[in-house]
């Protein structure tokens, strides 16, 4: 359930990113602070608010980090539930300085 | 916790919400107009649809929003809760209670009926009288224009503006709202989703989102657990305030909510907010998804239908994150708060204990008892002084047992209310079957007894009150005739008397036609054509087994497996029931039961070199007989003379199979025993060791069922000890012998 490590530098989201998840998701995040990331969403088929905005507040870390956080591969419910909740994708992407 | 247990939680609080229903209505019903009584009503419900909702309890959901609707009109006075009124409520409360049992494990919902009651919900919520109407309209959260005021019979018609509104495009219909929503955290914990509360209200209009992230710490610093996000919405619906608040509804508590009318233009000069136009049903959970564009014909009834939906989602997501292994128990919390919104409330002052614990603990402490019995037995016996610091020390652990023992007793202890409750509902429906108009009224209804006496009380008080309504209660025309109110009452009672339950059901029928039961037995081989009968025995009468007198058989009693079946059921509870009745004026069933199954009140009997327990209650004196005082009648037959009346003597040892012969009576001791028949009998023991509270051991549990014993117990010197079944014995000795086979000489 917990989200997984791919790769290095690969977060692979899990299905049912609920508040649940939330919790592992932010340690993952935690854990993986330093180095560019990339974020695999094509499994997402539930996402939560606060999952979400876990997500948001990586993209703001990285983005003070100066690496790179991309979200890639979003599943539609992924790409559909951050639209319907009003983050744009701006706010989850933070480029390599 | 899984899923499984929080829904069992769910069904328990569902059984304090729907007697919370009943009692409340049955207030409003005796005229109690306390705003409160209405509100605790619409909480009762409100709660078991919120709790169902979260369980994907569809059918449950869709009623109890009815049913809500209704009551909320009498919250709001739009509807006078008048009798009719209630009487719609008090059948639905009924059908509310079938379709959670339903809900639970199955049980039988008329389907016919709650549609029925439905369409007379939805007819009350529009200002209709309380008469079913196949035609009658969907429910709106607003009643519609009142029924016809004037004198002169004109009748307002309620006039439809939608309908200019159809050649519009949709973009342009309705009316934009500014939402201002802000879950809190406990909106999440609680198993909620924002994101799907978001979902449902996109579904009835137009919106445009703006979500604001200020609040949203760095990540270090972030709790993923807590709500940082808010949101300001624009939406452009035909729908009313009210309808988009109840998307909200299984969340109103949890979030900061505004919701108003904007002004000309649409809000969005200020903040830059994002279209949610297109297709969500990816976000569906199933092939069922709604067709995501609003039409302003759309049925009002979506609204709650859309709301259950978010629920159930929300509740999928608690079981998932239920499922998942955590240090804390965070999510097992959050899913079971899911369960009810109101489970914080109750959660004070009681705590609930699994029954098995409770027995365990009882088992126990009868253990304990026990033991301290044999333990005191013991140093009795090796200290005949009877100073010494120990034997001391025994008597204060006497009565500290003792004390546990009544403590322990007391936490199995429950008011007989939800049984007195589950009555007024058989009343209600037997009544109506049969055309009568029936009051029940309870009394002392907050009388504790022990639980197992409760779960087995329901059913031969169901049977009885079956029976008063039937048969006890005449028809309103014939109560009119003989001068009586034509509504009948049948009254239940319950209280403590000399360490006993007594519960007692009183109806101010026509009594017991003792002509007719006479000529009943005689017809069914009962009695004899010639018979000499007191009144009290005729009235008793209709204990014996296969006896009826209804002159048809119908569904609700009379299937000629009456009240001796209730006797039965009685009787197995230690309990005795008898009959009193004056012709004319009603019935008097007077039940009496033991207030535990685990402990009893007994003396302790020598009989053949036995010991036997014979229980306390059924002892109405002991006496020593006297030589002249005994009598021989017939070939065997014995009677003793007390107080120059004859009662027969009862030789427990030779009933038993104890002895071959008959004991000579001079040298035992007589036990004046009450029976059933009201007669009395002389059980004649050799002789009283004395009387001592023992613990009840099931000898069908540990042995089989012994002829003429009811249970065993463990005395202090740790030999086993049976407990006299005094009625089997009594019945025994008029002739029905038990059974040679069994003979018991073997077993002591």
């Amino acid at each position: 359930m917990a989200a997984k490590k791919a790769a290095s530098g690969t977060l692979k989201l899990s299905p049912t990113m609920d508040l649940n998840e939330a919790s592992a998701l932010h340690a993952k995040l935690l854990s993986m602070r330093g180095g560019n990331i990339v974020i695999d969403a094509s499994q997402v088929e539930r996402l939560g608010v606060q999952c979400a905005q876990v997500l948001v507040a990586g993209a703001r870390a990285w983005q003070a980090d100066k690496k790179s956080y991309v979200v890639k591969q979003a599943s539609d419910a992924f790409a559909k539930t951050m639209q319907l909740i009003g983050i744009d994708a701006e706010h989850l992407v933070a480029k390599e300085i | 916790m899984d899923m499984n247990e929080i829904k069992e939680i769910f069904f328990q609080e569902c059984e304090e919400q729907l007697a919370e229903l009943e009692s409340g209505l049955l207030k409003l019903n005796d005229g109690d107009r306390d705003p409160e009584t209405v509100n605790a009503v619409f909480r009762a419900v409100h709660s078991i649809k919120g709790g169902a909702g979260a369980f994907g309890l569809d059918d449950l959901v869709a009623f109890a929003h009815v049913f809500e609707t209704t009551l909320d009109c009498v919250r709001s006075n739009k509807l006078e809760p008048n009798q009719d009124v209630l009487k719609v409520m008090l059948k639905s409360a009924d059908v509310l209670a079938d379709l959670t049992n339903a809900a639970r494990d199955g049980g039988y919902v008329d389907e016919s009926r709650s549609r029925a009651l439905v369409k007379e919900l939805e007819a009350l919520a529009n200002g209709e009288v309380p008469v079913a109407s196949a035609e009658a309209p969907k429910a709106q959260p607003k009643p519609a224009v009142a029924a016809p005021t004037d004198d002169s019979g004109f009748q307002p018609i309620p006039f439809n503006f939608d309908g200019f509104d159809e050649d519009e495009t949709p973009a342009d219909a309705g009316q934009v709202y500014e939402i201002s929503f802000k879950p809190r955290r406990d909106l999440y914990s609680k198993g909620n989703e924002a994101a799907l509360l978001l979902r449902d209200l996109s579904r009835i209009g137009e919106m445009s989102i703006n979500c604001d992230l200020e609040s949203l710490p760095d990540l270090d610093k972030l709790d993923p657990e807590e709500s940082y996000v808010s949101w300001m919405i624009s939406l452009r619906t035909t729908r009313s305030e009210d309808e988009i608040r109840a998307v909200f509804e299984f969340a109103e508590w949890d979030c900061d909510l505004e919701v108003r009318a904007a002004e000309a233009s649409p809000s969005g000069e200020e903040l830059p907010m994002v279209p949610v136009p297109f297709d969500l049903s990816i976000l569906n959970d199933d092939a069922s998804a709604e067709a995501p564009a609003p039409s302003p014909t759309r049925d009002a009834a979506e609204t709650p239908a859309a709301a259950a939906e978010t629920a159930t989602e929300a509740s999928k997501m608690a079981a998932a994150a239920a499922r998942v292994e955590r240090k804390e128990s965070a999510a097992a919390t959050a899913a079971a708060a899911a369960a009810s919104n109101t489970a914080a409330a109750a959660a004070g002052q009681t705590i609930r204990v699994d029954l098995d614990r409770v027995d365990r603990l009882i088992n126990l402490v009868g253990e304990l008892v026990i033991n301290q019995a044999m333990l005191s037995q013991s140093v009795i016996e090796n200290d005949t002084t009877g100073t010494s610091s120990i034997n001391m020390g025994l008597e204060e652990l006497q009565q500290l047992t003792r004390e546990i023992q009544d403590s322990v007793m007391a936490i199995r202890a429950q008011p007989v209310k939800p049984v007195f409750q589950r009555m007024s509902r058989i009343v209600r429906e037997v009544a109506d079957m049969v055309g009568k108009s029936i009051r029940l009224v309870t009394e002392g209804e907050n009388t504790e007894v022990d639980k197992t006496v409760i779960d087995k009380l329901a059913e031969p008080l169901t049977h009885m009150i079956r029976n008063a309504v039937d048969h006890g209660i005449e028809t309103p025309e014939k109560r009119e005739a003989a001068g009586k109110d034509p509504e009948g009452t049948i009254k239940l009672t319950a209280k403590h008397r000399s360490g006993r339950i007594v519960i007692e059901l009183v109806d101010d029928g026509a009594g017991i036609n003792r002509e007719r039961v006479r000529q009943k037995a005689i017809d069914n081989d009962l009695i004899a054509a010639d018979a000499n009968l007191t009144d009290e025995e005729i009235d008793n009468l209709i204990f014996a087994p296969g006896f009826s007198t209804a002159d048809k058989i119908s569904d609700i009693s009379g299937r000629g497996v009456g009240m001796d079946v209730v006797k039965r059921s009685i009787q197995a509870l230690g309990g005795r029931i008898s009959i009193s009745s004056r012709p004319g004026q009603g019935s008097t069933f007077t039940m009496s039961l033991p207030l535990t199954l685990a402990v009893l009140d007994g003396m302790v009997v020598t009989v053949a070199g036995q010991t036997l327990v014979v229980p306390l209650t059924a002892i109405v004196e002991t006496l020593q007989p006297e030589a002249a005082a005994v009598h021989s009648f017939g070939a065997n037959q014995r009677l003793i003379s007390i107080r120059n009346s004859f009662c027969p003597l009862v030789d427990v040892g030779r009933i038993l199979n104890f002895r071959s012969t008959q004991a000579n009576p001079v040298e035992g001791v007589a036990l004046l025993v009450e029976s059933e028949g009201g007669g009395q009998r002389a059980l004649m023991v050799d002789a009283i060791q004395g009387q001592r509270q023992v613990v009840i051991k099931s000898l069908e549990a540990n042995y089989t069922h012994v002829p003429g014993i009811a249970a065993a117990t463990i005395l202090g010197d740790g030999r086993v000890a049976l407990i006299l079944d005094v009625d089997a014995v009594v019945a025994a000795s008029r002739g029905q012998s038990l059974k040679p086979e069994m003979s018991l000489a073997a077993t002591g």
